[in-house]
């Protein structure tokens, strides 16, 4: 029923004037108001888990993140602290806004026509975490010492590479923990792709990282050749290694645009995307798309070199060590950039050892662990290239690794163009693929580190389980290792320069 | 070994669907959708099915409700809907989106952004992370069942005039994951959207045409603001 | 095909091994039981000749009869990949030994095969979900839990009403419907 400006409803005294009935929806304290069914004063939770799931589900509780259950009873309206004007500024009466809050009911989050009461404060803040707590980390992290706070950097934030949770625990500016939440993401590909066929599982692991959805595409055909015991030609080996260096620069350039991004310079974004826009619509003249390529094949890729991309490739190559070399020196050469990042987020080289981590950050760490090199695949024995590798283990370090990387791919590339092998694109395969029942693991180094793929096929068109293991994933696990000590404006510094995407992480 | 419907491939029940007539292009009229599909965790939603008497935010804004709250512009009666008409041609060429991409499109939005392909032609560079400042959520990536409550809040704390976009196939209609346990099948299940790019990911292209034709919906529909419609648009049995 | 790796784990291994190891292209596999898997691990990891030091990949497989967990390690010693099958671990009430004392990275992977299988790891301290929301009830990649063609209706969807919206809402006077707690111990 809708209500009266200053609070009087029909049947009910107005506010200011009368003495208010305890008992009375207009009661200040809320255990006095009547415990109303239904819509209205569904808002808190008082007693018990029933009781609260009910009145959440009652109250239009939309998801696990808001569902407010087990919390204790609304503390009752406190009178006003002494204030420190004297009297009241402006007029200003405290008791009148809470009143004139309490007489404007908030649209219910279901259906704007439906009001809810605002009664309490249990409605703008939400407690965290709005779930008991279950674990021993959990219950570590979820106590809050003396002067500490949490902040929470929610899913949507610029500067959180996509949908990223962290709930930093921090006294005053210094982090002491971060409880990192993914799965704002979680597709069910895994899911799919054992209900697919085993061509279209290729196409449905395309956006895990999207950003460098050749290599995911790569893991896949990889596996499922073992499984099927299937030789691919060399041409088409080179074409793979030729498209996939072109999208690891692609994707190292995305990454030093955004960790700029994420301390604060907007122009080498710009660069950045000016580059990505260049590779990609080389590959778009080959795969047909400019991002989720669907390219690669089991026994090969799907279309042969063009000559559109033979010269945009051409053009992009005749610049592309100096515009390297001109985008890197942008921030190499900036102070605050260097500054902000040397010796910020060090990984000790055993922890990242024992966290899985792969790729990049693991290289700065001083392990030179690259699968191209460890466990060759393709024709990257055949190829002349370094895996750089630095001992520092910052972020600083980590960006570097990846600028050195660039240059490895564009000499990559260069000998691909110049051993191009003839010869047929892909393997003869049957049309209706059914590998003997068997497991297999392939491995690829993708821009982050070791993409792996484990395929059980039962014998059918089908794959049984199709698991899918990615790098950003065990890197961004170092997170409540890396953070704490530092200062919160380091935080993003850390996130990403660990180069987290993630669709990968969160399959 | 393999236990359950490995084996079935489930043909797709083709029920009769009866799409609501589209409105006229420039007036955009309530579709009051009979509720069928989308039942909210309050089940007094919708007046438990029945259709409810508000169907308007216009009627919602004449409630003292609506004209005290602080987010809308019906809390003054008259004027902002006259002020409206004009204004809503000024909003047109200055629609500010919210950064809020989740997933590959994303990054498409952002190519969309840069110098290649420049939004800031129209007057929408400015991506600003606050939901507060935005006019325009473009929704841009895979809508999980967990991101549906922070979205939806998203949406709820922009303030009005506000438009959303939903941008590829995932927001659409769910796209290459309609199969899937965890995706909403398209953000007009809890919103309501005025453009739709399809797409996996669409162009870049695709995005500024389908914003252009945003600003042409903004002035084709000014000074009605108020007949817009709340709450999830999808069409009826779907 | 390493064969000289082949016979180091039979030599190391011998009283854990369940079957032989079988050797495929680049990958050698080995399947123990859920009570070896410390003894095994630590093996793999510390013994000088195989010094498995790369955790690659932790994964859960439902096989629709039992449970497994799967882990792909690397080594310097040798060019082939290992594969770790823990086998035979029960549908009802799979508990598996926790990685973390070798590799704190198995923390997470281990979150999500809980997550995805129910698979209980003891010894993980921090075992609740990872990619589904906190109060999901289901474990998705269980075989147990199909997806027909319109996943909207699977029966395994969760309990909030964006995850079932054919399912009808929670009715308001029945205090325990609608939310249920995750069999988590």
């Amino acid at each position: 029923m809708p209500t009266r400006p200053n609070g009087a409803q029909p049947g009910k005294p107005e506010k200011p004037t009368r003495p208010v009935t305890p008992g009375s929806p207009a009661a200040k304290d809320p255990a006095e108001r009547p415990a109303a069914a239904g819509v209205r004063g569904g808002a808190h939770a008082r007693t018990g888990r029933a009781a609260a799931a009910a009145a959440a589900a009652a109250a239009g509780v939309r998801g696990g993140d808001h569902a407010r259950t087990g919390r204790a009873a609304a503390t009752p309206a406190t009178p006003a602290a002494p204030n420190p004007f004297g009297s009241t500024p402006h007029g200003h009466d405290p008791e009148a806004v809470r009143a004139r809050l309490a007489a404007m009911p908030r649209p219910s989050a279901d259906d704007p026509r439906i009001l809810l009461d605002r009664t309490s404060d249990a409605d703008l803040f939400e407690p965290i975490p709005p779930y008991p707590t279950r674990t021993e980390r959990e219950a570590e992290f979820y106590s809050l010492g003396d002067g500490e706070m949490f902040l929470n950097v929610g899913p949507q934030h610029p500067a959180t590479h996509g949908v990223l949770r962290l709930v930093l625990k921090l006294s005053g500016e210094q982090v002491m923990d971060v409880d990192p939440v993914i799965g704002y993401l979680h597709r069910g590909v895994e899911k799919i792709c054992e209900n697919s066929d085993y061509y279209h599982v290729i196409d449905q692991v395309d956006p895990l990282e999207y950003v460098s959805s050749l290599f995911q595409e790569w893991s896949a055909v990889l596996t499922f050749e073992k499984l099927m015991d299937v030789q691919v030609p060399r041409r088409a080996e080179y074409i793979r290694v030729l498209t996939a260096e072109l999208l690891r620069v692609a994707s190292h350039t995305l990454y030093m645009g955004f960790l700029a991004l994420d301390l604060g310079g907007i122009t080498p974004i710009l660069y950045s995307f000016i580059e990505r826009d260049e590779i990609v619509e080389m590959l778009a003249a080959i795969t047909g798309a400019r991002m989720l390529f669907n390219y690669y094949r089991i026994g090969g890729v799907n279309g042969d070199l063009n000559h559109e991309f033979m010269s945009r490739l051409g053009d992009w190559m005749s610049r592309a060590a100096k515009q390297t070399e001109a985008n890197a020196a942008l921030l190499n050469e900036n102070e605050i950039f260097v500054r902000r990042a040397r010796g910020v987020g060090i990984m000790d080289r055993h922890m990242a050892l024992k966290m899985g981590v792969t790729g990049g950050n693991l290289r700065a760490c001083g392990i030179a662990f690259d699968v191209r090199r460890a466990h060759p695949y393709s024709v990257y024995p055949e190829l002349d290239f370094n895996v750089p590798t630095r001992q520092e283990g910052d972020s600083l370090a980590r960006y570097l690794i990846r600028v050195d990387e660039v240059r490895e791919s564009i000499r990559i590339i260069d000998q691909c163009l110049h051993n191009m092998p003839d010869g047929p694109i892909i393997a003869k395969l049957p049309r209706l693929l059914r590998p003997r029942p068997g497991r297999a693991w392939g491995a690829v180094e993708g821009p982050r580190g070791l993409m792996g793929v484990y395929a059980i096929s039962d014998g059918s068109d089908q794959p049984f389980r199709f698991r899918i293991h990615d790098p950003s994933f065990m890197n961004l696990e170092t997170v409540p290792h890396l953070l704490p000590g530092n200062l919160l404006a380091d935080t993003m510094a850390i996130v990403s320069s660990l180069d987290p995407i993630m669709g990968g992480i969160d399959k | 070994m393999a236990v359950g419907d490995r084996g079935r491939r489930g043909a797709k029940a083709q029920a009769d669907r009866q799409v609501v007539p589209a409105a006229p292009a420039h007036l955009a009229r309530p579709i009051v959708v009979p509720n069928t599909f989308w039942t909210p965790t309050n089940p007094l939603a919708y007046e438990g099915g029945r259709p409810g008497e508000i169907t308007h935010l216009h009627e919602f804004g004449e409630t003292d409700a609506g004209r005290n709250d602080d987010a809308r512009w019906g809390g003054l009666d008259v004027i902002p809907t006259k002020a409206d008409y004009v204004l809503d041609l000024i909003r047109a060429n200055s629609l500010w989106p919210l950064l809020s991409g989740l997933a590959c499109c994303a990054f498409e939005m952002m190519s969309g952004a840069t110098s290649k392909n420049d939004m800031d032609r129209w007057g929408m560079f400015p991506f600003r992370a606050s939901p507060r400042q935005s006019d325009v959520l473009i929704v841009a990536g895979t809508l999980t069942t967990k991101m549906a409550g922070p979205l939806l809040r998203l949406w709820e704390q922009m303030p009005e005039p506000k438009w959303c976009v939903a941008l590829g196939d995932c927001t659409v209609s769910g796209g290459r994951y309609k199969r899937s346990y965890s995706t909403v099948q398209g953000i007009d299940r809890i919103m309501p959207v005025d453009v739709y790019i399809p797409g996996c990911p669409p162009r870049p292209e695709g995005l500024i045409y389908g914003m252009l034709q945003l600003g042409q919906i903004v002035k084709d529909r000014r000074g009605h603001w108020a007949e817009r419609e709340i709450g999830p648009s999808v069409p009826d049995k779907i | 095909m390493d064969r000289s790796l082949k016979r180091h784990l039979e030599a190391r291994l011998a009283t854990h091994l369940h079957g032989p190891v079988r050797q495929f292209t680049d990958q050698t596999e080995i399947r123990i039981e859920a009570g070896s898997v410390v003894e095994v691990l630590r093996a793999l990891h510390d013994d000088p000749g195989l010094r498995f030091e790369i955790l690659a990949d932790l994964a859960g497989v439902d096989t629709g009869n039992v449970m497994q967990v799967v882990y792909h390690l690397w080594s310097e010693t040798s060019p082939d990949w290992l594969r770790v099958i823990v086998d035979g671990l029960s549908r009802d009430d799979p508990r598996v030994p926790s990685a973390t004392f070798l590799w704190t990275g198995a923390e997470w992977l281990e979150r999500e095969a809980y997550d995805m299988f129910g698979i209980i790891f003891e010894g993980n301290r921090d075992l609740r979900r990872i990619l589904m929301p906190a109060d999901y009830t289901s474990f998705p990649l269980r075989k147990d839990f199909y997806l027909p063609d319109d996943a909207a209706r699977s029966p395994g969807a969760g309990s909030r009403q964006v995850e079932r919206p054919h399912a009808p809402a929670v009715v308001a006077d029945d205090p325990g419907a609608g939310i249920r707690r995750a069999p988590v111990s």
